[in-house]
């Protein structure tokens, strides 16, 4: 059997060990447009914030395919997928055969509509070439103007002030990080970042940039006067790479539908990772979930399936860790209530600043930490009470940690071997 | 391999185990450097000693984004290098039991490896609550408190007139 | 083993447990210490202190030279030029009082074998009787208390024990590595009774706290032993052909039904019989140990007394699994009391505590403190003292401190500037334990080490040769002949079966002789009678009771209002012993400083919280001291406990040093009357 394999991140490297682990005669191929080996994407702003150097980026050497025995395809674009003869058709004008195939092509960076987003000086931060223009343009005293307000936005927002440049940061909507904080612990953050000395504009559309002759952009945004930076970095969302299986997409909703096993509608043919509109935790509609996390989970069922092994994905949770402006930010599952549901806030709890877990019939569903690492630990502990949709019984001993104790106090054993995923 | 079995029934809480493992990590004794904690209740006399249990499918391991962390070929510890960590946190976010902590002075994140294969928090148990057993085993530790302490329950109502 | 680095194996005496340890060496410097996993009794466990060694050993406090006190401060001065100055304020000491007005002051850091008895064949050597030591505060009590019933004191066999009571002691801090053998024998179903005001580490693992009020640990063992002998649940077998006294016990113990055990102790009628129950059921693999928590009490030989009858009642006696007479190694002794007697030259003490002197050849160190204040019973004036810390120590610091101040003549040996120390005349570098040779024995298995100096300084000198060169100079070198501390140890070895090199080759121990159960009921035990002595003729003759009659504390019986709280001090930590190790830094980040330990019920009332300053005053004095309110069941209402050692709070300027137990001459230190109030700023 062959499989292939579309893809050089979480999803793909996670299907990859998972699918070795039970099948290890069947010849694989690992194919991915951009060169390798695996680097990790979501680690570039801290490479920019020197936090990590780029040999460090790399989270795979050469050698880990081989002992994997994958064969690498790597700068090999793929345009498009024959389901019926079974071919993957690359641009150099080569095709790979495949019994099976799994897709984890990733998203690429939203493009948003605004008149000189192509101009030099404006630039993504996705890929190790993004991070490798971006450096020498990372000078003290420099300028910059991140448009968005997301996990990458906000990470290179940092990355910059920490470099010693001046940052200006313009989200289209009324708050930062939309999809990870809610209203109020976004505020906390606001403030935070503006005691750093960046300038932050949420409800803000930016109408224009134009790079002139020197370099320089020039932005025209909102209510704000017009200014000029040394560099723009959009980071204003993610799409799929969702083009190479069409047949499968369902009209209007982006990301390759998938059931709980990681199949596509097409038989022998998985996806994982960003690309995918997957089952959640929460059990509801599917969605996609462009995180690290779940791509990884994703990438591990989807792997063991292509092998036989039949398992079940028991649904993606939301969550969310960075430390950005001295802060932990965490999130966890569905944390923005609605009518029916219960929510309980702390304060300043344990050096946490901002605590909240929103809970229905005492059964959490999600959270938000701020403030020391302690809180990441937290939602840590809470993250299986959200898979598995049990209630926390003493919510005061879980925040004090005591719950684990009392546990084994009480002589019921403790999770051993832990299936920690779900 | 071999993890570190707790039985809570015979520990004091007397917290060598915390300042052995500080002091390995840190050369002080501050309790939030050690990787093993122990949480003692007055009240109900209960004293539990928690830490790493290396599981098998360990979620810290598969999470890691910085492919920092790995388990040891010799001990089979899953342990974090430092020196590839890049501070994202989203092990503490993966571990279910807070096993995983950081280092806020270094910015990484760090937890029990077991001590290259001899934990110095056994080593300085000198309740005898912790063993360093084959992990199967560990959880037999538990059964085996279990049944001591159903034996000291009937002896005491035999002897109760 | 990399390049420089080797292992050398020896025992750890941070504290009394001298468990075995690898010393890891790189070039020459100790760089680690581990558990020596072959060793027989540590197997391998190891508490942090050991660790702390290193510390110990290279801190920069450390004294290395020795220091005079002039003028102008202390002023180092050559060995040789100490020890002549020494002994010749010595001689003039002599001359001028007697030699009696000499006196040496062994320390608990010295150790108790041939450390103990060299310094007491030096003063003996020179003519005086008085060797003091921390044993007029420690161990010499319960030694009474048992030898007194059994011929000896004998030590529990607690990893073969049914039942395990503990009175007044509390392993995890004070003995570590017993507690790994509480455990094993709990794993095996055994249950554990502890006996302590407090909930104490231990008694956190307790199948049943007695926390019963302070001092009065005599009545409950009159009330178990009440109801032993009501419910028939003695050894009658042994009771009669191996003890005396047993009428008369049958008799007195009437008196202590549960409900007056109740009343006098607090601790509940059903807790007390079903610590009755248990033993009786585990009879007879009951195992008992008893800790310094029942000898700085009035009534604390005699309450040792009862505690030791219950053994013999349970038929736990010199068994497995109950309590085992281990044979004493068979060295030379360094004892002149035989050829050198001075008891007609008066020892400190020995006349007012007969039995101290009697049965221990012990001074009295408080005694002595008198004596060096008033001439009572004659001059005191010339003190050496030796890993000693009595100013923090004893009881009543402002008048051992006094006393201290005023002598002719104070030499003190210690590692560090202590304050004992800072008040010497000379102040010599002395030996730790990993600098000197020496040969330890351990109960469990019967087992002899010898240690080894695995550093040392020029000048730094072990007891031994301390000793040594003091007498060659006062004319008394022919009592101290042998070259070194090896060759010390050679002579001493010479009766057993055992060379220094069998010794040597086997740092896990080796055995000198298996332990023998059932030897004392064949050949008698070590008493005047050849039994068991519920009542004690030796007693009565000197005017006591002939039974262990319960006296109740005089805070009970005398309660003043004006000192309302009952004050327990030196419950044990972790990390320090007695005023040693608070020179380690990482142990002060572990336990930052003194504090009063409190119910919170009296906090409440006093309007205290956690971390707020208290002033605690007793008869003689006050100290101010932080708060830990501690939880509920961990300690009595009304009651407090002050661990003492802290010179920022030192509990012992409120101590007393005249009331005493008449046998032991033990002082009153664990039920002290005080009054507590709110510092207010």
């Amino acid at each position: 059997m062959h499989l292939a394999i579309v893809g050089n991140s979480a999803a793909a490297l996670s299907a990859l060990e998972s699918f070795r682990e039970r099948d290890q005669t069947s010849s694989v191929t690992l194919v991915c447009d951009e060169a390798g080996p695996a680097y990790s994407r979501v680690l570039l702003p801290y490479y920019l914030r020197r936090k990590l150097t780029r040999d460090a980026l790399f989270i795979r050497e050469m050698a880990d395919y081989g002992r994997l025995r994958a064969a690498t395809e790597f700068g090999a674009r793929v345009e498009r997928v024959d389901a019926a003869t079974r071919r993957l058709e690359l641009a150099d004008g080569r095709s790979l055969g495949f019994d099976q195939l799994l897709l984890a092509t990733g998203s690429r960076p939203a493009r948003p509509p605004i008149p000189g987003l192509d101009g030099p000086g404006v630039h993504s931060l996705w890929t190790l070439d993004d991070a490798a223009r971006l450096d020498p343009l990372f000078r003290v005293g420099a300028r910059a103007l991140v448009l968005g307000s997301g996990f990458v936005a906000l990470q290179a927002a940092w990355a910059a002030c920490e470099r010693g440049l001046a940052v200006t940061v313009v989200e289209l909507l009324e708050q930062i990080l939309p999809r990870v904080l809610d209203a109020q612990a976004a505020r906390i953050l606001h403030e935070r970042i503006l005691a750093h000395g960046v300038d932050v504009h949420t409800g803000t559309r930016t109408d224009g940039l134009e790079t002139d002759r020197r370099g320089k952009v020039h932005v025209s945004a909102g209510g704000l006067s017009p200014f000029a930076v040394d560099a723009v970095i959009v980071a204003t969302g993610a799409r799929p790479n969702d083009g190479l299986l069409p047949e499968c997409l369902e009209p209007g909703q982006p990301g390759i539908p998938v059931a709980d096993t990681m199949a596509t509608t097409v038989d022998g043919v998985f996806a994982a990772g960003d690309v995918t509109r997957g089952p959640t935790a929460a059990g509801g509609p599917r969605e996609i979930h462009a995180l690290w996390p779940t791509a990884v989970e994703q990438g591990k069922v989807a792997g063991a399936n292509l092998a036989g092994a039949g398992l079940t994905y028991g649904g993606s949770l939301s969550m969310n860790v960075t430390e950005m402006f001295g802060l932990t930010v965490a999130s966890l599952g569905r944390f923005v209530e609605d009518g029916a549901d219960d929510v309980s806030e702390w304060r300043d709890l344990a050096g946490i600043d901002y605590l909240k877990i929103v809970s229905r019939a005492g059964v959490p569903v999600g959270a938000i930490a701020l403030g020391e690492p302690e809180g990441a630990a937290l939602l840590g502990r809470l993250r299986p009470f959200v898979r598995q949709k049990r209630a926390v019984d003493d919510m005061l001993a879980f925040l004090e940690g005591r719950d684990l104790d009392q546990r084994l106090v009480g002589r019921r054993a403790p999770k051993e071997k832990t299936p920690c995923a779900s | 391999m071999r993890i570190v079995a707790i039985d809570p029934d015979s520990c004091v809480a007397c917290r060598d185990c915390e300042y052995a493992c500080a002091f390995r990590q840190s050369g002080d004794f501050a309790r939030s450097a050690s990787h093993i904690r122990v949480n003692f209740y007055a009240q109900e006399r209960a004293c539990v000693p928690l830490t790493c249990m290396h599981c098998d499918d360990a979620w810290c391991l598969d999470v890691c984004p910085a492919a920092a962390i790995s388990r040891d070929p010799q001990t089979g510890a899953v342990a974090i290098d430092a020196a590839r960590c890049a501070g994202c946190k989203m092990c503490l976010l993966a571990c279910p039991f807070g096993n995983v902590h950081f280092d806020k002075a270094d910015g990484v994140s760090r937890k029990c490896d077991l001590c290259g294969g001899d934990p110095m928090c056994v080593r300085s148990c000198i309740s005898g609550a912790l063993r360093f057993v084959e992990a199967d085993e560990a959880f037999d530790v538990r059964r085996e408190a279990l049944d001591a302490s159903l034996r000291r329950l009937l002896h005491l109502d035999k002897g109760e007139k | 083993m990399p390049q420089g680095r080797e292992v050398q194996q020896t025992l750890c005496r941070m504290c009394d447990d001298r468990c075995g340890i690898d010393v890891h060496l790189e070039d020459g410097r100790i760089v680690d210490i581990l558990g020596n996993k072959d060793h027989l009794w540590n197997r391998g466990r190891l508490c942090v202190k050991a660790r702390a060694a290193v510390d110990m050993v290279y801190h920069p406090d450390r004294i290395l030279a020795p220091l005079k006190r002039t003028a102008d401060g202390w002023q180092q001065i050559p060995l040789e030029q100490a020890l002549d100055e020494i002994a010749a304020r010595l001689t003039a000491v002599k001359e001028q009082y007697g030699p009696r007005g000499v006196a040496v002051w062994k320390g608990e850091a010295i150790g108790f074998g041939q450390q103990e008895n060299l310094a007491r064949r030096f003063v003996h050597a020179l003519g005086s009787p008085n060797y003091l030591s921390n044993d007029s505060m420690c161990y010499a009590a319960r030694y009474f208390g048992f030898k007194l019933v059994d011929g000896a004191w004998p030590v529990p066999d607690l990893e073969n024990a049914r039942c395990i009571v503990l009175w007044g002691a509390n392993p995890p801090y004070a003995h570590p590595n017993m507690t790994q053998y509480i455990t094993a024998a709990r794993r095996k179903g055994a249950t554990l009774v502890v006996v302590d005001p407090r909930l104490s580490a231990i008694a956190r693992r307790a199948d049943h706290h007695a926390a019963l009020r302070p001092g009065t640990d005599g009545a409950l063992a009159w009330g178990l032993i009440h109801q032993i002998v009501e419910a028939g649940a003695y050894d009658k077998d042994f009771v009669e052909r191996h003890t005396v006294g047993f009428p008369k016990v049958v008799e007195y113990a009437k008196a202590f039904s549960l409900e007056a055990v109740e009343e006098e102790t607090g601790v509940p009628a059903a807790t007390v019989r079903a610590i009755a129950r248990a033993m009786e059921s585990a009879a007879p693999h009951v195992a008992a140990y008893v800790g310094n928590g029942l000898e700085h009490h009035e009534n604390g030989v005699n309450n040792i007394r009862a505690v030791a009858m219950l053994d013999g009642l349970l038929g736990a006696l010199d068994r497995e699994g109950g309590a085992f007479f281990k044979d004493a190694v068979p060295l030379r002794d360094l004892t002149l009391y035989d050829d050198v007697p001075l008891e007609h030259l008066g020892p400190l003490g020995a006349e007012r505590f007969p039995v101290l002197y009697d049965l221990r050849r012990e001074c009295h160190t408080m005694t002595a403190i008198e004596a060096i204040l008033r001439d009572d019973p004659y001059p005191l004036r010339a003190l050496i003292v030796t890993g000693a810390n009595p100013a923090l120590t004893n009881p009543d610091s402002a008048r051992v401190m006094q006393a201290l101040e005023s002598l002719d003549l104070l030499v003190v040996r210690d590692l560090f500037m202590t304050e004992t120390a800072a008040v010497a005349d000379y102040v010599l570098p002395a030996a730790s334990f990993l600098e000197r040779t020496e040969l330890h024995a351990h109960a469990k298995h019967q087992i002899v080490s010898v240690t080894r100096p695995v550093v040392s300084w020029p000048g730094v000198q072990g007891e031994y040769d301390f000793w040594h060169d003091l007498a060659l100079r006062l004319g008394i070198g022919e009592y101290f002949p042998w070259e070194d501390e090896t060759a010390l140890n050679r002579w001493l070895l010479e009766p057993t079966d055992l060379t220094l090199e069998e010794l040597e080759a086997h740092p896990e121990g080796v055995q000198y002789s298996p332990p023998r159960p059932g030897r004392w009921k064949e050949a008698g035990f070590d008493t005047p009678s050849g039994k068991v002595e519920f009542t004690s003729r030796y007693l009565k003759d000197l005017g006591h009771d002939e039974l262990p009659v319960y006296r109740s504390p005089a805070y009970r019986e005398a309660f003043d209002a004006e000192f309302p709280f009952v004050l327990i001090t030196g419950a044990r930590k972790l990390l320090f012993l007695h005023s040693r190790f608070r020179n380690i830094p990482r142990f002060l980040t572990a336990i930052p400083g003194p504090e009063v330990e409190m119910h919170p019920d009296d906090a409440s009332a006093l309007g205290v919280a956690d971390g707020d300053a208290v002033r605690v005053t007793s008869r003689i004095g006050s100290v101010e001291i932080p708060v830990k309110v501690m939880a509920p069941n961990e300690i009595l209402p009304g009651s407090l406990q002050i661990t003492h050692g802290w010179k920022e709070a030192n509990v012992n300027l409120i101590t007393h040093d005249d009331r005493f137990d008449p046998i032991s001459g033990f002082p009153l230190m664990k039920a002290v009357e005080v009054r507590v109030e709110k510092v207010v700023a």
